[in-house]
């Protein structure tokens, strides 16, 4: 009986999902090609234009910003990106049991043997596996991106003299030729394996999203004001975020909002930089000395609010009388 | 066959819903066969296959895609006896259910809920939205369960329908049980109207407990009695000019409840 209901569900959410995921392999493709035209030194340029306050917005340093993988990173913070993940997951969450109800179809769903437990888990089953599947295809458009492509780089051909520089320590470039463009297949410049702790917040950011939706679901009986509500918070807590980062004075406020545990840049420069600590919950250095959290436990706070969303969904449907089909 | 009749927001509904587990009951509990509607919601609905009043279906399957649905879903459920009973209620099947009429989902959803083998049949206003052919097939296939040994709880908004195929009603009251009529005693019980010359005279002992006397005035004589022949021979003792003898329907037990109300439940 479950795997009918779950068939169902696939094919209730498989067009959403097939368009969400398409879209963010293309998406991740796109911006990995972006970054390989764009060379850093004009990357650099840019971001030399930016006011320094602007670094209070990104937890990483610019100047690991502007490599390669620091670009590449910043995909995972673009609003298609994001806005992929959440409109699965608050269409799914939100489908579950306010949008059954306001169809009606539930009515006949729950007229069967099938306990609400099941017509929920099934529901949830497939929205998580759809948030894993879209954070797996943001990872698979930068590996094919990465695979696929050659960074533009200008080169100076030079030789070098063999004589060190007193205090620094390096020879001195004679450059014999014009400045000629290059290119280098990015594969041989990033890992895309690095990328694998921004797709993974990512599907964790999905989980939290589709678990709120459905608890508000769960309760609701139409769909629209559950979306309402749920897109309701989802700019309250990103401008809670927002707030928190613009000034010294509110950063507090930065724990309020849960969206603070989104930050895909800064767990790739973590695997980038400190690889050791790519899957770890506290980072401390070799002598035992706290450098802070690390990626793992920001996961585990977005994974934990997702499932315990759940578990209370759970608990609210199991309990509610459904009303009437209007 | 149980039906159930009530003016609107007597509880019909409410008390499908309440045996449907889908609301708990402010007190008292549920049961079927023994089954706590509530803590054994699913256990119970093993038992039972639902027609809700308006049924709603996914809308983006087709027919044949909704009836493999609902019997594969339930144990106990016949793909091909849903394939028979479409086809019995002249179903396009390869349609999506978007693109079907408001009675066209009434069948697909009665096909749907018939073609199970649970021992309880609950259909709330089966027949609403369907043409009277349709109905008639309809009112067919729930006698076919009836004398497969089903028990049928029929809910309908149609005195004549209820009274067609139901064994026992219950007339329900803003939420109460009021009445419950065993159909085979209401079909003995005939009303007869006399016009007599003269004074109407007292009914004898012998009859009082068999006949009750409705009205009584002006040489006027109306009686309801279950028995007519010892009426009918106290009748033609007396100087009577007209009798008019009519079986008592359903209506007049539910007018009896709901007397100036709507006359349908």
């Amino acid at each position: 009986m479950i795997h009918v209901l779950l068939r169902r569900r696939i094919d209730e959410a498989k067009w959403l999902l097939a368009a969400c995921s398409i879209t963010m392999v293309w998406f991740c493709w796109l911006r990995v090609w972006l970054v390989s035209r764009l060379d850093t030194g004009r990357f650099k340029e840019i971001l030399d234009l930016l006011p320094s306050d602007w670094q209070r917005y990104t937890p990483v340093d610019f100047s690991w910003l502007i490599t390669y993988e620091g670009r590449i990173s910043l995909a995972y913070d673009e609003l298609v990106v994001v806005g992929c993940v959440s409109i699965w997951a608050i269409a799914r969450g939100s489908d579950c049991v306010s949008g059954e109800l306001g169809r009606g179809t539930l009515e006949m769903l729950l007229a069967q043997p099938l306990s609400r437990r099941a017509v929920m888990l099934s529901q949830a089953g497939v929205t998580v596996t759809g948030a894993a599947v879209l954070a797996f295809c943001a990872w698979f458009g930068t590996w094919c991106g990465i695979h696929t492509l050659s960074a533009k780089q200008v080169v100076t051909p030079a030789f070098h003299l063999p004589i060190p520089l007193p205090f620094i320590g390096s020879d001195i470039p004679i450059p014999f030729a014009e400045p000629e463009t290059v290119y280098i297949p990015l594969v041989d410049l990033v890992d895309a394996g690095l990328f694998a702790p921004a797709s993974v917040s990512l599907f964790m950011f999905g989980l939290m999203i589709a678990g709120f939706s459905t608890l508000v679901s769960s309760w609701d009986r139409y769909r629209w004001r559950t979306i309402g509500i749920v897109v309701g918070v989802y700019v309250v807590q990103t401008v809670v975020k927002l707030v928190g980062m613009s000034t010294d004075e509110l950063a507090w406020m930065k724990f309020l909002s849960a969206f603070t545990a989104y930050e895909p840049e800064s767990f790739v420069h973590i695997a980038d930089k400190l690889p050791q600590f790519t899957w770890s919950f506290t980072m401390r250095d070799s002598d035992g000395t706290w450098i802070g959290y690390g990626p793992m436990c920001f996961h585990a706070i977005m994974a934990s609010i997702g499932v315990a969303s759940y578990a209370v969904a759970l608990r609210v449907f199991a309990r509610r009388d459904l009303p009437a089909p209007l | 066959m149980f039906g159930l009749l009530g003016p609107n927001g007597a509880g019909k509904t409410t008390l499908l819903r309440l045996l449907l587990g889908y609301i708990q009951p402010t007190s008292g509990r549920a049961t079927i066969g023994g089954l706590d509607c509530q803590r054994q919601s699913v256990a119970a609905r093993q038992l039972v296959s639902y027609l809700p009043g308006e049924a709603r279906l996914y809308r983006g399957m087709r027919g044949r895609d909704v009836l493999r649905f609902f019997a594969q879903v339930r144990p106990g459920g016949d793909f091909q006896q849903a394939l028979r009973f479409a086809e019995r209620l002249d179903l396009e099947l390869t349609r999506r259910v978007a693109f079907m009429s408001t009675g066209m989902r009434q069948k697909l959803a009665f096909a749907a809920t018939m073609s199970t083998d649970s021992p309880l049949l609950i259909l709330d206003e089966p027949t609403s939205n369907l043409d009277p052919s349709v109905r008639a097939t309809v009112s067919e296939m729930i006698a076919e369960a009836k004398l497969a040994g089903r028990t049928v709880l029929f809910s309908s908004h149609v005195l004549s329908e209820v009274e067609e195929v139901c064994d026992r009603v219950a007339i329900l009251r803003a939420g109460r049980c009021v009445h419950t009529q065993v159909m085979s005693e209401l079909r003995r019980r005939h009303r007869l109207a006399a016009s007599l010359v003269g004074d109407v005279p007292a009914v004898p002992a012998e009859l009082a407990d068999s006949v009750r006397v409705s009205s009584c005035s002006q040489g006027e004589l109306v009686i309801e009695a279950d028995e007519l022949s010892s009426l009918l021979r106290w009748l033609a003792t007396l100087p009577v000019t007209e009798i008019r003898a009519e079986p008592i329907g359903l209506r007049a037990v539910y007018d009896r409840f709901h007397a100036g109300k709507d006359a349908t439940a």
